[in-house]
């Protein structure tokens, strides 16, 4: 909202300066976000007075002029049709820079000298019109600096103001809060109305159909009262309040909708067929035409204002093309009417036709205000167009504005807030801020009349005052929100909260910080990616949730794993120049479920990638990259971090971007998988080297970890004894199946068995394994004799069972 | 020269040897030509036989006393030499040779901020609750006041999964989620996580993250508000960290506050010396969040009694890790580039 403070001052006898004022309407919920001059840049344009006038003797279209400043007098040469002697105009001396960018220089036009310029509106920012110079009015004195000349506001606050605060949408909301801020008494604008003994009813008729979509329309009638340019100084306050001026009629609604906060319409009267003014909703798959020259579409929700034949104006929204004020209008119908704010919403949303009106009925406006509305426009435009107003108001009201009676405690206030306040302080402040205040509780409970209990009407214009919360926070809106104190409260907990299992967010918060301790890096990715990198990927389109409404279509649906993420990092990290990239994310991934409540079955991951060097390649680190055994390491020690059974690993397909894929499984459950991005898909992001990625199901781990308890199991007395075994294995013979041969026997002594050693001679069809047995008693020491006994057992069933060498 | 003469003579003859050796090989030599199996010591003792009975004992006492203090030389000598080949290697030692250091892991800027607020306000005695990012119209907007065709859903630019999902706007929703599996008073949680916004350029990402904080039980009040988020910014930003209250509008506050902090660049003072504050603009302030009284009509919505009293506070987690790094492009926080992230180690 922009606020000329000039012309706030028409309303309240604010003396300060604009930015104190703005500080403090800050503190009051009417938030400051700067103070702007329009009419920078025009401090150096002076009045001039046209002393002498001429014709160029070279060229036909120029004149010479002789031009008073005050200081001194110019010759310049003017090329504007309307120049001429005795006019008083605005120039720019030479050295100066005007607001478009054209600085003014001594120059010589055709043989005349010239020492300044003589400005039209548009050379000087004030509007399209560059058809001829300023013309200013004759008492001005030559050299007095235009915007003073010319009373401009060149102070305007840019004040934003909440969804709530529609009444602060005019100068006169602005005013009633200053007045409040500064204690200073509020002065409307007097209409001053003279009306012909025509009455207006006579004119036209008013009929409301729909009163749940229009509660209250009132309209003035004016005869003889041609459209013209608006005065100056009309124009150039819509100017300076960011409103482009058209013509008087027109420009009136609009000054008066910025200065009152109510929207007005204004019709041809010649127009309106039928002398009848209808408000209902339109009929379904009406067509109409909206003055900007679009058509649209509409159906019953749209509140339509409509002649005895058709619609003229989508009520609130915008006038028709059919009914606007055109040049030749003379007789004007005058509108001034409340909508029902949710339809003014949804009609302007859905045609996208958010204008200043429709934003302001959106937000409501001030029923009981309409009469005043409607005479100082009326008078207004009569002023300005030489016309006449008919007699009285024609008004259809069929929901009369009723305010609410809102319960007022005290106590509750005092409760609410922290503070005490006080009876009188309560009464006053309601007072000035316009409610009616009676004191006791509502008739109906007692008569008795309780000082520490009001019922309380709010202001017409007040329509966010609906309860008494919202009375309690004007109270403290008004004692001051920064003057609360800070107290610390006690927080007090039901018993029943106690011995709850650890809480979801801090198991993550605990996943992140492993991992960030194992050398991990975290990222942070947007939940959406694109449906055309889901299918580059190879995910397969069911189970995708779309956004409806992208703000691109690099983010048009949600990601259903972690992998294309990390992926879209590793290539920003390669073009950085990353020669190891090791990152992690703890993130939601979503599917489609269309039978759940919010229609997604939301899914929290762990995904690890690396790529490339193993380290920075410096010494004394070894040059080594990344390989499956790091990402199966890191998979592993989480699970020995959660206290998870051992993993098994089986090669199968686990993700179409992934070979060889491995599913990951404790026991029988899937936890995840891993695999290497296949090259082809990798080479897409620039990685050259193996990515190996990894992705975890943190919602199963969590709660896998639940049920986890650590038990400490006494430490063995007897020393253990180990055999190293090679076998000559052929190729595609896994370890894990030479491990589950060995473990499979349940040799009762054997304690442990693992690889230690693999050799692959080169060119060979073999490969070697080590394994190491360890053999413990739990309460002996073991003889080798024993020991090579069940060792020998061991590896003949190998030999035997998977046909490999010793 | 009797034997035991003999044997006495082996003392100073190894003692001069000894002292001429200067590396352990050399020591080495030498014990092994004089104690050794072979050695000078050896062959003296095997010619014990050549002994009178009565010569015997005294001859064996002094080959004792002789062995033991060649030994003691020996070792002496040798002590000498480790000592200072010790002290050779210590010279050679290089302490300034790099580490072999582990990969340095790190967490993400806004990982760690949220993970301080929360520490402190789990402190202050809230639980941490999380939940759907997809949301129902209902949580998200309907249950805390903000109708379908308000003016208020303006406030923020939704996206929308279909017409009645969307991703959640905020971490508000969580509020309604809290108190309907809760039904009842006293509520003391705060829900940290991702929220969503149609909205991007070089303030605003399409997703960026919030924690919310609800209390709800009797007799709470503005003031309480007020001391939580004192407490929460001393211990953020410090203790000399002022807080400012100020009227503001959400649709399931009332009343509604927007709390700003002395700006962290230059303390409030609005000039950097005589330079104006880039940060605050020169208001000395910084706005950090939204907070305010629950509004009866969000306990209604959820059941709730409506003369509870409960205040509810969101804030951006984003805005107070870039205040708090000095962060000035909000956009490289998703990128994810190495040199960003592994400033936060």
């Amino acid at each position: 909202m922009l606020v000329p403070l000039s012309w706030l001052r028409e309303f309240v006898p604010y003396q300060g300066t604009a930015q104190e004022l703005g500080d403090r309407l800050t503190m009051l919920g009417l938030e400051l976000e700067g103070i702007t001059n329009p009419f920078a840049g025009l401090e150096p344009i002076v009045v001039g007075h046209v002393q002498q006038c001429g014709k160029h003797p070279e060229a036909d279209k120029l004149s010479v002029c002789r031009v008073d400043v005050g200081n001194e007098v110019l010759d310049i040469v003017c090329g504007a049709p309307n120049v001429r002697q005795g006019l008083k105009v605005a120039v720019v001396k030479v050295g100066t820079t005007l607001p478009n960018g054209l600085t003014i220089k001594k120059a010589t036009l055709r043989g005349a000298p010239s020492c300044g310029m003589i400005c039209s509106e548009d050379e000087l920012g004030l509007s399209d019109e560059h058809d001829g110079i300023m013309e200013l009015p004759q008492h001005l004195t030559p050299g007095q600096p235009l915007l003073e000349a010319l009373g401009l506001d060149t102070e305007v606050l840019d004040i934003s103001i909440t969804p709530n605060r529609g009444d602060c949408l005019s100068i006169l909301g602005i005013a009633r809060e200053t007045a409040l801020a500064f204690s200073l008494p509020l002065t409307l604008p007097e209409a001053k109305l003279v009306e012909t003994d025509q009455p207006a009813a006579d004119a036209v008729s008013i009929h409301i159909e729909a009163p749940e979509l229009c509660p209250m329309y009132a309209a003035r009638v004016l005869e003889n009262a041609p459209s013209a340019k608006s005065p100056d100084w009309l124009r150039y306050r819509l100017h300076a309040a960011g409103v482009r001026a058209i013509s008087n009629h027109v420009d009136v609604t609009n000054y008066i909708m910025l200065e009152l906060g109510q929207p007005l319409h204004a019709f041809d009267l010649e127009t309106v067929r039928g002398a009848a003014i209808h408000v209902r909703g339109a009929d379904q798959d009406e067509k109409f035409t909206t003055l900007d020259n679009k058509t649209h579409t509409l159906n019953p929700a749209d509140i339509t204002i409509r002649d005895a034949e058709r619609i003229v104006a989508l009520g609130g929204v915008m006038g028709g093309l059919n009914s606007e004020i055109t040049d030749k209008s003379s007789r004007v119908l005058l509108e001034c009417a409340r909508f029902n704010p949710s339809n003014i919403r949804r009609t302007a949303r859905r045609l996208a036709q958010h204008s200043e009106a429709s934003y302001r009925f959106e937000r409501g406006v001030d029923q009981l205000n309409a009469d005043y509305v409607l005479n100082r426009a009326a008078s207004l435009m009569a002023e300005l167009s030489g016309g006449t107003v008919r007699k009285g108001i024609v008004k259809a009201e069929p929901k009369p504005w009723q305010a609410p009676a809102i319960t007022l405690r005290r106590q509750r206030a005092v409760d609410l807030l922290g503070v005490d306040m006080p009876t009188a302080f309560c009464e006053s402040t309601l007072t000035t801020l316009g409610c009616r205040l009676q004191a006791g509780p509502a008739a109906q409970t007692a008569n008795v009349a309780c000082p520490e209990i009001w019922q309380v009407t709010p202001p017409s214009y007040r329509h966010d005052l609906a309860c008494e919360a919202d009375l309690i926070e004007e109270l403290v809106r008004v004692y001051g929100v920064d003057n609360i104190p800070p107290v610390l409260p006690g927080i007090i907990k039901p018993l029943e909260d106690t011995g709850k299992p650890e809480p979801a967010h801090a198991f993550r918060t605990r996943i992140k910080h492993w991992a960030c301790g194992l050398g991990l890096n975290e990222a942070v990715n947007y939940s959406f990616v694109s449906h055309k990198e889901l299918d580059f990927l190879g995910q397969p389109a069911e189970g995708r949730i779309s956004i409806m409404n992208p703000l691109s279509d690099e983010q048009n649906v949600l990601r259903t794993h972690l992998a294309a993420g990390l992926l879209q990092n590793l290539r920003t990290n390669i073009a950085q120049g990353a020669n190891g990239v090791r990152l992690f994310e703890v993130a939601t991934s979503f599917v489609a479920a269309p039978q759940t409540e919010t229609t997604a079955q939301e899914s929290t991951r762990l995904a690890v990638l690396l790529y490339g060097n193993r380290f920075d390649g410096a010494w004394p680190q070894t040059q080594a990259e990344h390989d499956y055994q790091d990402i199966k390491g890191i998979v592993e020690h989480l699970a020995r971090h959660l206290h998870l059974p051992a993993l098994s690993w089986k090669q199968e397909t686990v993700a179409p971007w992934l070979a060889p894929g491995v599913g990951i499984y404790a026991g029988e459950t899937c936890i995840g998988y891993a695999g290497r991005v296949k090259p082809a898909l990798a080479d897409a992001f620039h990685a050259k080297k193996p990515v190996w990625l990894a992705e975890l199901f943190l919602d199963v781990l969590y709660t896998m970890h639940l049920t986890q308890r650590i038990r400490f199991a006494p430490m063995p007395t007897f020393p253990a004894v180990r055999r190293d075994i090679t076998f000559m294995c052929p190729h595609g013979l896994e370890v894990g199946a030479v491990l589950a041969c060995i473990q499979s026997q349940k040799l009762p002594l054997l304690a442990d068995v693992k690889l230690i050693d693999l050799f692959e001679p080169k060119g060979g069809e073999e490969r070697n394994l080590t394994f190491r047995l360890t053999f413990r008693h739990s309460e002996k020491t073991l003889q080798d004799a024993e020991v090579d006994k069940m060792r020998d057992m061991a590896v003949s069933r190998v030999c035997k069972e998977l046909g490999v060498r010793v | 020269m009797n034997l035991i003469d003999q044997l006495n003579a082996l003392v100073p003859a190894f003692e001069e040897s000894l002292a001429k050796a200067h590396t352990l090989p050399q020591v080495e030599e030498l014990q092994t030509a004089y104690l050794g199996r072979k050695g000078q010591l050896a062959g003296l003792m095997s010619r014990l036989p050549e002994l009178t009975p009565q010569e015997r004992p005294l001859f064996g006492k002094s080959a004792n006393a002789v062995k033991e203090r060649l030994q003691a030389s020996m070792n002496a000598r040798l002590a000498t030499l480790n000592a200072a080949q010790e002290e050779a290697e210590l010279a050679r030692f290089d302490a300034t040779l790099p580490g072999r250091a582990p990969w340095q892991g790190t967490l993400h800027p806004t990982t760690l901020v949220m993970e301080e607020i929360c520490s402190v306000l789990t402190g202050l005695g809230f639980d941490v609750i999380s939940g759907p990012e997809v949301e129902t119209d209902f949580h998200c907007f309907e249950a805390l006041n903000l109708p379908k065709d308000h003016p208020a859903r303006d406030m923020q630019d939704t996206l929308y999964v279909t017409d009645s999902i969307v991703m959640r706007t905020h971490t508000s929703p969580m509020q309604v989620r809290a108190m309907l599996e809760r039904k009842k008073p006293p509520l003391a949680v705060i829900a940290p996580g991702k929220v969503y916004r149609r909205d991007s350029d070089i303030t605003h990402t399409p997703m960026f993250h919030q924690i919310e904080g609800l209390l709800v039980d009797k007799n709470v009040s503005l003031t309480h508000l007020r001391g939580i988020l004192t407490a929460f910014v001393r211990q953020l930003f410090g203790k000399d960290m002022q807080v400012r209250f100020r009227p503001s509008f959400f649709p399931f506050t009332e009343p509604s506050i927007e709390v700003d902090i002395s700006c962290i660049l230059c303390g409030g003072k609005g000039h950097v010396g005589s330079t104006p504050c880039r940060v605050c603009k020169t208001t000395g302030w910084l706005e950090v969040l939204g907070c305010g009284m629950v509004d009866p009509a969000v306990f209604r919505a959820v059941g709730f009694d409506e003369e509870c009293t409960g205040f509810a506070f969101g804030l951006g987690v984003e805005r107070i890790t870039m205040l708090k790094y000095g962060i000035t492009d909000l956009r490289i926080f998703f990128e994810n580039d190495l040199r960003f992230l592994s400033q936060f180690a």
